[in-house]
């Protein structure tokens, strides 16, 4: 007997999840008032999208996301490259940054409010902080893990240092470098959402907050989906690029 | 004057242990003539693969010198092409693609790199294979497409740094009467290094036997076998008694010394 395909059981999963969600509070299992449900989930979504509040707190969610990331892939991209480089910036650098990695950023955030007040900046910086670190330290290890074999074959055949980095180093961390991307993203949307919980008047995150103490479960459960939602549409996107950029270890 | 001198050659590596230094090969010297098939065979460890980084100039020696037409060898040139054991091809790119590498690395201006690089594909029998990846190719096809390359910057000097030890033993004498059906159209000096000693003596104008601890050249011995070789020089009587030589100037220890094993 062949297996059924991988999606058909993804969707059955989801599905009898959502059933047994649905039914439980209406077979008076459990309190509706705490576990909310599929349906009045949907209806107050419906609601949200309908009175223009999703998109006005996303647009500044995804503006104060993106801004990070962008500034996390301009500076980590090389910085991590650099890093893998060079023994020397390595030594020096790497106790910091393993510190920084491993501190909860989040605690930085009312130092950041200080520095940069309650506006767009401070939630741009925490998904920097989030998503800079993880994109450095894999573009550094992926530039150190490049087989030494294919750097000796390129010195054979010619290469000097510009040349070795260019077709040899950079493409062969690429995937390590979109691997720490990937991470980084994740990073940086849990940045955005609990940034704004604590400090802003808008954005995602400053609803799911004020929902939550007014104890309006359906509407806060909601705007947590969209952030799942969007949140695997991104690393999905990412791993994409991955695949389309590592050939070789796609049929692996 | 011999198309490769190796005087006196010294190389050492640092230990981690102790103070240490390890002396890979201890005042080697050696003459290898132009157009020449040389192999060199030894157990692991007698500094053979070291000698041909040494030759291709990505070791620098402790002492003594390599000379290549009279002029000492500082680092990687173009007149010399090393294929490696591990294939060392770049996974993102397609066979043609890293066939072109060394084109590409040496500002090939001598026609179409692309046309050159489809040549050389076409010589080692892979066309129709110029736009998969190495992953998708057998051991043997990646080791074509390794010497393709080496083979496309037209080198004056083959290395080639046991080529076929990761192949199976039937793949491996297939490429070696592959890699004798290309040096025929080529001759260029060939550097061979290998633990068979089958595959010395097959490929061979001169088997250069070494022996370890320090590295050091134990003998060498011409082997005057008509060319092109064949399979059944093999049980000729006159193959029978090179092998019994090498094997005898080998010693006992770890030399394999089956044939085809790698």
């Amino acid at each position: 007997m062949t297996s059924p395909p991988r999606w058909a059981v993804s969707c059955l999963s989801v599905a009898s999840v959502l059933a047994a969600w649905e039914l439980a509070p209406r077979a008076g299992l459990v309190d509706v008032t705490y576990l909310s449900q599929p349906s009045l989930i949907v209806r107050s979504g419906i609601g949200i999208i309908a009175t223009g509040a999703l998109w006005r707190h996303a647009a500044v969610s995804l503006q104060e996301f993106f801004a990070g990331l962008l500034l996390a892939l301009l500076i980590g991209v090389p910085g991590g490259l650099a890093l893998g480089s060079s023994r020397r910036m390595r030594r020096f650098l790497d106790p910091p940054i393993m510190a920084l990695y491993a501190a909860p950023r989040l605690a930085l955030l009312p130092v950041l409010v200080v520095w940069l007040g309650i506006g767009l900046a401070s939630k741009v910086a925490v998904v920097f902080i989030g998503a800079v670190l993880p994109i450095v330290i894999n573009g550094a290890a992926g530039i150190r893990e490049v087989e030494a074999s294919l750097v000796l074959a390129a010195r054979s055949l010619g290469a000097h240092r510009i040349d070795l980095f260019t077709k040899v180093l950079l493409p062969g961390s690429l995937p390590a470098v979109m691997a720490g991307v990937r991470l980084g993203v994740g990073r940086g949307i849990l940045g955005v959402v609990v940034g704004e919980m604590y400090v802003s008047q808008v954005g995602i995150g400053n609803q799911i907050m004020q929902l939550g103490s007014s104890f309006q479960i359906d509407q806060l459960l909601f705007y947590t989906m969209v952030v799942s939602v969007f949140g695997l549409a991104a690393t999905t996107a990412v791993r994409r690029l991955e695949e389309r950029w590592r050939p070789w270890s796609r049929e692996r | 004057m011999s198309h490769i001198e190796i005087d006196d050659l010294t190389i050492t590596y640092e230990t981690a242990d102790q103070a240490g230094r390890f002396v890979a090969i201890d005042r080697l010297s050696l003459r290898i003539e132009r157009g020449t098939f040389v192999t060199l065979v030894g157990p692991s460890g007698c500094g053979k693969s070291t000698l041909l980084l040494a030759v291709d100039g990505l070791i620098q020696p402790a002492a003594g010198e390599v000379r290549v037409d009279g002029t000492p060898v500082t680092g990687p040139g173009r007149e010399r092409a090393m294929v490696f054991q591990d294939f060392a091809l770049m996974p993102w790119r397609t066979v043609i693609e890293n066939v072109r590498l060394g084109l590409e690395l040496h500002r090939w201006r001598d026609g179409d790199p692309d046309r050159r690089a489809q040549r050389f594909v076409e010589l080692v029998g892979l066309a129709g294979f110029e736009r998969h990846h190495p992953h998708q190719l057998s051991g043997g096809m990646r080791q074509r497409v390794g010497i393709a390359r080496a083979l496309a910057v037209d080198p004056e000097i083959l290395l080639l740094d046991e080529p076929f030890g990761a192949l199976d033993a039937q793949t491996r004498e297939t490429m070696g009467y592959e890699l004798l059906r290309i040096w025929r159209e080529q001759r260029q000096t060939a550097l061979f290094v290998t633990h068979s000693i089958d595959e010395a003596i097959v490929l061979g104008d001169r088997v250069v036997v070494m022996g370890k601890d320090p590295g050091r050249i134990v003998d060498a011995l011409e082997i005057d076998l008509p060319r092109p070789r064949t399979l059944d020089m093999a049980d000729s009587r006159q193959y029978v008694e090179y092998r019994r030589r090498v094997r005898s100037l080998l010693g006992p220890g770890d030399a394999a010394p089956q044939a085809g094993s790698a």
